[in-house]
């Protein structure tokens, strides 16, 4: 017995399993709610389509039998590993898993086809497997993230890391519809733009807390107008401009306006400035105007936009086709695999599974479903607002404000744009949009804000008096005047702890 | 509040900023629920019956239709089981209605009411948002509803039959309610034969290949004809709505310029050989059917009264119905003049009819319709009633807008009768006039230029006590409108009267 305990990884320390009741409490709902999902799928496919043809495992009750097992084991995980860490975020997460599971089990399974050694998988069976791997990857660093140091003090280098994959991805990656946006290493590929959100969040939250006094506190005053104190904000406003141009020269508009929403709030978050919002704003407003006029793409897609119906067989085919599907979803749905009528065996949709799962549930599910979605995902946003606002320093805080941000705007700008609300751009809707590079970066930001959440982690490193560009310009020095400035600023973590 | 977060300067914690991005956020989230709403709820009825909405179209090849019947019961579009697919397939009985009912193919689409009225006749959509919300849990999700024509079969047929060979049209409606009685327009085409799957493709092939006849284009909504002399009931409308005119005005240059015509402009508007060179009236000069008198009454009237009035009856832009419409014009626009004509010369000739003028015969129906209705124009419709499992529903009358007022209307409907029922008018409306039953009208002879016979165009209403039949007619290259829309005219004018009694 003694012996054994040596054995384990010195990473995870001596097991104390500490009760997760309102975890379970919640799973419960979870499983029960998609079990009744599945029932609903099972009756109403064996009236409207008695087999799957192609050769491919038809809707399996065991796929969500595995896929819920899967959950509880992680649950497990989490019990075990003693940290006391947010209960909802994987009960939230595991929920819209689920409904992606039922969703993409009910789609055709034609959509999606790989041929992996004897096995011929399709839409359902692929996106079990990154579903598992996803949550696997989400529980994995929840339980070992016991330090973010690693994130901490190498954000130029996660910064330049990401920008290479970007530039790797232009100069070496595959061609689909006119976008480059997947890399394929042998047989594996993946869209880096994906994992690039992640290093992103990193990158600025490094950089935000740690010149956060002069943000707030200095100025550049141009005549009236008080701007961000220029030279400190030029490195981040690079690499952000980079980031976006990449994007932009990619073609991958719903990025770009991820990476804008996600800066600009974060900014906010760490600065408390409104004028920093009011510039951004601003400028994404004139460079929209600029892109409409120069970008062919960016102009056919606001056009589109604006009128799609008179081009309802043509351009405007998918957004008017997404609007009928939610129209005749109603307020209660056609039910689980009663909707998407299929003319001569086509669906009505194409590209459901990866940009239009929103369009597809609405039908489906209704007004009430869609709600339901857009609830659950609020809910993930302001559990990881929560864990940001009582985090111990501002880097964490501003860490998961990004990472629970990412999530959030991701899924607003594809709900948006499926439902005519701004111009349709290609995004994926976290969790439950088919495709694995996305999943498995869902899971990593899920992963990391459960971690976060632990309040017993390692105490932050002492802040370091000043930063590398600081180091590099004299000049710095004097206008940070540090003791005086930091003395103020009180340790948040009893605070934090209070709440 | 904003005095002490100021003073805290740098200290502020991120709680509180973070908790202004999650409120942000949260709006932003309502906002998508809000769009949501939007389209599920608000929106839902019509983007559900959309006829490129693919349950309408599944649902379209898979239902049993419902029937179309006419405004007496009898059935115009029924269905039958193919005995190879077993899949039904529409037959239709009549093709004097082919180009109202349209057809329903499984190859083809679909074209007419059945197009229009795709989802109520598929079921998918019964206009009801709580029977829709329940209907899910029925057993059977489609409710095919039975339509009910304001058509009159007798009449249809005999518009038909009377229009014979001849290209043309015919449109009869009651100008109190605005349901459509007839609305013929010829070549027919047999649409039971598209219909069938086992003929389909021939019958499509031959129908579509038709250049010449063009049997798809519906002529009575879609045709665009040169008006010629019915149109001057537009500029009477226009003259005496704008009170530039009244029913006795007279114009002191109108009599002689009856033997040499009137210069206008450099051009000279001509009079059809015959007219007397009197002083004329709005009762006289209809009779006579003066171009003179109302080119003057045109030009005085202006280009844009003329525009505006005739925009009130619907000109300028595609009607509201059923079927889709041409929309009519007064002129084609392009002008610096007032009204969008070019001079006072193209004004002039408008207002006999000629010129860039260009109308569909459901148009000149509307016309007749609003003098018959007192100055108030009815909205056209063809269905009357849906019905289903689930209850019916009746198509309830609907007013366009008020043209003209009453006055007005009695002095032009005055001015009708008497072009029908005059000696000297029925040298000119020979056979419009109802044995019996007091009847108003105009005739027309669109001139087209070159050679060939003019097209033959009357229109009119009975009784003029209390119009219960509004009419339009027109037979492409007929002749003198006295000579072929006239007499048909009042041939079914007479049999409204004996199938609907006075």
């Amino acid at each position: 017995m003694t012996a054994a305990a040596p054995s384990l990884p010195s990473i995870l320390g001596p097991i104390r399993p500490r009760p997760r009741g309102r975890e379970t409490r919640l799973l419960a709902i979870v499983a029960v709610t998609i079990l009744v999902g599945s029932v609903s799928l099972q009756l109403a496919r064996r009236v409207t389509d008695p087999g799957e043809a192609h050769g491919l495992s038809p809707a399996n009750p065991l796929h969500l039998a595995i896929y819920l097992g899967l959950i509880g084991l992680a649950h497990l995980v989490l019990i075990l590993s003693g940290r006391r860490m947010d209960q909802v975020l994987l009960p939230a997460t595991a929920m819209l898993g689920g409904i992606s599971l039922l969703l993409m089990e009910r789609l055709p399974q034609t959509q999606v086809v790989q041929q992996v050694g004897p096995w011929k998988l399709g839409l359902g069976d692929i996106q079990l497997a990154w579903l598992i791997l996803s949550f696997s990857l989400a529980t994995a660093l929840a339980v070992t993230v016991r330090s973010d140091r690693w994130l901490r003090l190498y954000k130029y280098t996660w910064a330049a890391a990401g920008v290479g994959l970007l530039v790797a991805t232009y100069f070496l990656g595959d061609d689909i519809n006119g976008q480059r946006l997947s890399l394929s290493l042998g047989p594996i590929s993946g869209q880096p733009a994906e994992l690039l959100k992640v290093i992103l969040v990193v990158f600025l939250a490094g950089y935000l807390s740690e010149y956060r006094p002069l943000l707030v506190e200095e100025s550049t005053k141009v005549g009236p107008i008080s701007l961000p104190p220029l030279p400190f904000l030029a490195p981040m406003v690079a690499m952000w401009a980079i980031a976006l141009g990449l994007v932009v020269v990619q073609r991958d508009l719903g990025a770009a306006l991820l990476f804008f929403t996600v800066f600009l709030c974060l900014l906010y978050a760490a600065t408390g400035r409104v004028g920093y919002v009011v510039v951004g704003v601003v400028l994404f407003l004139a460079g929209s105007y600029v892109m409409y006029r120069l970008v062919p793409t960016v102009q056919t897609r606001v056009d589109i936009w604006l009128d799609p119906f008179t081009t309802s067989s043509g351009d405007g085919y998918q957004i008017v086709q997404s609007l009928y599907a939610f129209a005749r979803g109603g307020l209660l749905g056609t039910g689980l695999g009663a909707g998407l009528p299929t003319v001569g065996g086509h669906l009505p949709i194409p590209a459901v599974h990866t940009d239009f799962p929103l369009a597809a549930l609405g039908e489906e599910l209704g007004l009430v479903g869609v709600m339901a979605i857009l609830g659950l995902f609020l809910v993930v946003v302001e559990r990881g607002l929560r864990i940001a606002a009582s985090a111990a320093d501002e880097f964490r805080s501003l860490l998961a404000a990004g990472l629970a941000l990412v999530i959030g705007t991701q899924a607003l700008i594809i709900a948006a744009g499926n439902l005519k609300l701004i111009p349709l751009t290609g995004i994926t809707l976290p969790f439950i949009s088919y495709g694995g590079s996305s999943l498995l970066v869902n899971g990593i930001i899920v992963g990391l804000l459960l971690a976060l959440s632990d309040r017993g982690v390692e105490p932050p490193p002492p802040p370091r008096p000043r930063g590398r560009l600081a180091r590099l310009t004299g000049r710095v020095t004097r206008l940070e005047s540090p003791p005086a400035a930091r003395a103020p600023v009180p340790d948040p973590r009893p605070k934090a702890a209070g709440r | 509040m904003t005095g002490s977060a100021r003073a805290a300067g740098g200290s502020k914690p991120l709680g509180r900023t973070i908790g202004h991005v999650g409120l942000a956020l949260t709006v932003a989230f309502g906002g998508i629920a809000l769009g949501a709403g939007y389209w599920q709820v608000l929106r839902s009825p019509d983007l559900t019956r959309a006829p490129d909405n693919p349950a309408v179209i599944a649902a379209a090849r898979n239902v049993v239709r419902g029937m179309i019947v006419d405004r007496d019961g009898k059935v115009l579009a029924s269905n039958k089981r193919s005995s190879v697919t077993g899949e039904p397939y529409r037959v239709y009985p009549d093709r004097a209605f082919s180009t109202v009912i349209g057809y329903a193919s499984t190859d083809f689409g679909t074209a007419g009411l059945e197009h229009a009225w795709n989802a109520e006749l598929t079921g998918v959509s019964n206009r009801d948002p709580i029977g829709d919300v329940l209907r899910k849990f029925q057993s059977d999700p489609y409710d095919p509803q039975k339509l009910t024509l304001g058509i009159s079969s007798v009449l249809q047929r005999a518009a038909v039959a009377g229009l014979g060979d001849d290209r043309g049209a015919v449109v009869m409606l009651d100008p109190t309610t605005g349901e459509i009685l007839a609305l013929a327009s010829t070549p027919t085409y047999d649409t039971g034969a598209i219909a069938n799957p086992k003929t389909s493709r021939d019958a499509f092939a031959a129908v579509s290949g038709d250049t010449n006849g063009r049997p798809l284009v519906t002529r009575a909504t879609q045709g665009l004809y040169v008006p010629g002399s019915v149109f001057k009931i537009v500029t009477a409308i226009a003259g005496l709505g704008s009170g530039r005119i009244s029913a006795s005005t007279t114009f002191p240059e109108q009599p002689k310029a009856e033997r040499d015509g009137l210069l206008v402009g450099g051009f000279r508007v001509h009079e059809h050989p015959g007219v007397p060179s009197q002083s004329f009236n709005l009762a006289a000069a209809t009779e006579w059917s003066s171009n003179i008198w109302f080119a003057l009454a045109g030009l005085q009237t202006g280009g844009d009264n003329l525009a505006a009035f005739a925009a009130r009856m619907g000109f300028g832009a595609p009607l509201p119905f059923e079927l889709p419409t041409s929309p009519s014009q007064v002129t084609n626009g392009g002008g610096s003049a007032p009204g969008g004509f070019t001079d006072e010369t193209e004004l002039a000739n408008a207002s006999y009819g000629q010129a860039e003028t260009l109308v569909t015969p459901l148009q000149m129906a509307l016309v007749a319709a609003t003098i018959a209705n007192g100055g108030t124009l009815m909205k056209p419709h063809l269905v009357i009633a849906a019905s289903g499992r689930n209850g019916s529903r009746t198509i309830a009358p609907e007013q366009m807008g008020v043209v003209i007022g009453p006055d007005e209307a009695a002095a032009i409907t005055a001015a009708m009768q008497r072009a029908v029922e005059s000696a000297i008018g029925q040298q000119f409306t020979s056979g419009a006039k109802v044995p019996g039953i007091p009847t108003a009208g105009k005739s027309g002879t669109a001139e087209l230029g070159g050679t060939g016979a003019p097209h033959s165009w009357f229109i009119g209403f009975a009784p003029v006590d209390h119009p219960r039949v509004a009419i339009a007619v027109i037979v492409e290259r007929g002749g003198r409108g006295g000579a072929r829309a006239a007499p048909l005219a009042g041939d079914l004018l007479a049999l409204y009267f004996k199938t609907f009694g006075r």
